[in-house]
């Protein structure tokens, strides 16, 4: 089945010190998608607009087939959300919470609530405020998860928890990801843990997506290139090369259209390739974000 | 991939249509506003209580400390339902929780102001009977103080909604804090008014109860007051485009 669960088209949204501009996102259903961007970048606001909980001021939003921010309610009966910013009551156990959300959601899976609660190691009779901020990442995990929800938001999620709450978390949802196909947007500044869990990646920064693809395809298609380039040679202008500097007789070039023929044409201009590099995400964001900071720039 | 091709199996997703509200939906937003807040409105039933044990006792000193005990209880109780409901649920970030259940922002306000009218009206209403009991059955209070102890806790009751719509409108903690310094200056004015008002004044320690023209007036303003500032709190969040 060849359908999207969300679709983002020509979306903007304008405050006085931030644009959110042009945004075409889309989110085929059945895929894990990664959503980097720098603290800042519009992740938080592009996902209030994916739940209605902020209206946009131009372009249109279909989520899980619904029109947003009109049908919001219809759209949030089939979404879970996970926010660093939403909390729970601190003054009611998590069974409380339980029942709370049980008595809204038909779908309810009473059997998975307890099982997660086993996995994530949670009391329910436990009231939040007593529970460490890993825990209560959990337990609103539990609370998105259990009522099977046909898409899942997590809006950086593992923000602020320790390395080792953080591992717990990312842990625990790559387990409960694996039980079954589920639509999922994950956003997050840190691209170890999008990288972790995701199948597909955008990155967005200052309001704009910058590049949106495969996981496999991004790290395919980004290289890094180290040369060696006598005083007079000239390296030749290749298409997709986003960023090339070079100190002395040694250059760097990265590429994010890297075929294996680069090397062949840079060979031929009389460079020598010490060594073509595959790239982490974090380096292919990083370079991704300063390439077109640069371009704009200049 | 096109938008046409995105899923139509929405259509079959059961609940309210886009648009109408979902009372069960808003049934269980108030349940959970009462389910925190009951043990505080327990408390200050207790000290409505006493402030009227205080009233029906002989002596005058008793009398003002029971009437002023009764009257911050009843501001007391305003002012914690709108920040423990609206300004604390923002401050404490539980809105995200909220509203990322199928719950429209219409929704959302109609909950808060159904939570805060009946949980209000709950202690707002026994304390406003256990007044005019104790001031029917003891004969050393007048009966003429009925009509002003009326006017005097209805416009507590607005003062309290007033509290409620600029929290709920502006979600902002000082604002809310601007709004109550005002309904207690207001107050303050309020009763100088009222009391020096003839027909209300004069008969205030009479032992008839008179509801003069002017008392019947200024009860049918308050009422009118806080219906118009039902109508303007849901007009204004209506126009909201930004929700968290």
């Amino acid at each position: 089945m060849s359908d999207l669960a969300v679709h983002f088209s020509g979306v903007g949204k304008t405050y006085p010190h931030f644009t959110l501009d042009d945004i075409h996102l889309e989110l085929p259903t059945g895929s894990i998608q990664g959503f980097i961007g720098a603290n800042g970048a519009g992740k938080s606001t592009t996902l209030r607009i994916l739940m209605g909980l902020v209206h946009q001021d131009r372009g249109t939003v279909q989520v899980l087939g619904h029109s947003m921010p009109a049908s919001q309610v219809a759209a949030k009966r089939d979404i879970g959300y996970v926010s660093e910013d939403l909390r729970l009551y601190k003054a009611a156990t998590l069974a409380w919470h339980m029942s709370f959300v049980r008595s809204i959601f038909p779908g309810w899976d009473a059997a998975y609530a307890e099982e997660l609660a086993r996995r994530f190691d949670l009391k329910p009779e436990q009231k939040i405020k007593g529970l460490s901020h890993g825990q209560r990442v959990k337990a609103a995990l539990l609370l998105a998860l259990a009522r099977r929800p046909r898409l899942l938001v997590l809006d950086e999620p593992t923000t602020g928890l320790d390395p080792v709450a953080r591992h717990e978390v990312l842990g625990a949802l790559t387990e409960v990801l694996a039980d079954e196909r589920r639509t999922v947007l994950f956003s997050s500044h840190n691209t170890l843990d999008v990288e972790q869990i995701s199948d597909r990646i955008t990155f967005i920064d200052r309001g704009r997506i910058l590049d949106s693809d495969d996981k496999e395809s991004f790290l395919d298609r980004w290289r890094r290139v180290r040369l060696e380039v006598p005083a007079n040679a000239v390296l030749p202008e290749v298409p997709g090369i986003v960023d090339a500097t070079r100190s002395g007789r040694l250059a760097v070039v990265t590429t994010d259209h890297y075929q294996p023929d680069l090397a062949a044409a840079y060979q031929k201009a009389g460079a020598t390739v010490f060594a073509v590099e595959a790239m982490t995400l974090e380096e292919i964001f990083v370079a991704d974000v300063r390439s077109r900071r640069e371009r704009k720039a200049a | 991939m096109t938008p046409s091709t995105l899923t139509t199996a929405a259509a079959a997703t059961s609940g309210p249509s886009a648009g109408s509200m979902d009372f069960a939906m808003i049934k269980r937003l108030v349940l959970k506003d009462w389910y925190f807040l009951r043990g505080p409105i327990l408390g200050y039933l207790a000290a409505g209580a006493l402030a009227l044990a205080l009233v029906s006792q002989a002596g005058e000193g008793t009398f003002f400390a029971g009437s002023i005990l009764l009257i911050t209880v009843l501001i007391t109780i305003g002012i914690h339902l709108a920040m423990a409901t609206v300004v604390e649920e923002r401050k404490n970030q539980t809105l995200a929780f909220v509203m990322s259940l199928p719950v429209s922002p219409a929704e959302y306000t109609t909950a808060k102001i159904f939570a805060n009218l009946l949980i209000f009206l709950l202690p707002w209403l026994a304390l406003l009977v256990g007044s005019f009991a104790v001031i029917a059955g003891n004969a050393a209070l007048p009966d003429g103080l009925i009509p002003f102890t009326g006017i005097v806790l209805l416009e507590i009751f607005a003062s309290s909604f007033l509290i409620l719509a600029v929290a709920l409108i502006s979600e902002s903690q000082s604002w809310t804090i601007g709004a109550i310094v005002f309904g207690n200056l207001f107050f303050q004015g309020f009763l100088y008014y009222v009391s020096h008002i003839p027909s209300i004044g004069q008969t205030m320690n009479g032992p008839r109860i008179v509801w003069s023209p002017a008392a019947v007036n200024l009860l049918v303003g308050e009422i009118v007051s806080i219906a118009l500032m039902v109508g303007l709190t849901f007009w204004l969040q209506s126009r909201k485009t930004d929700f968290l």
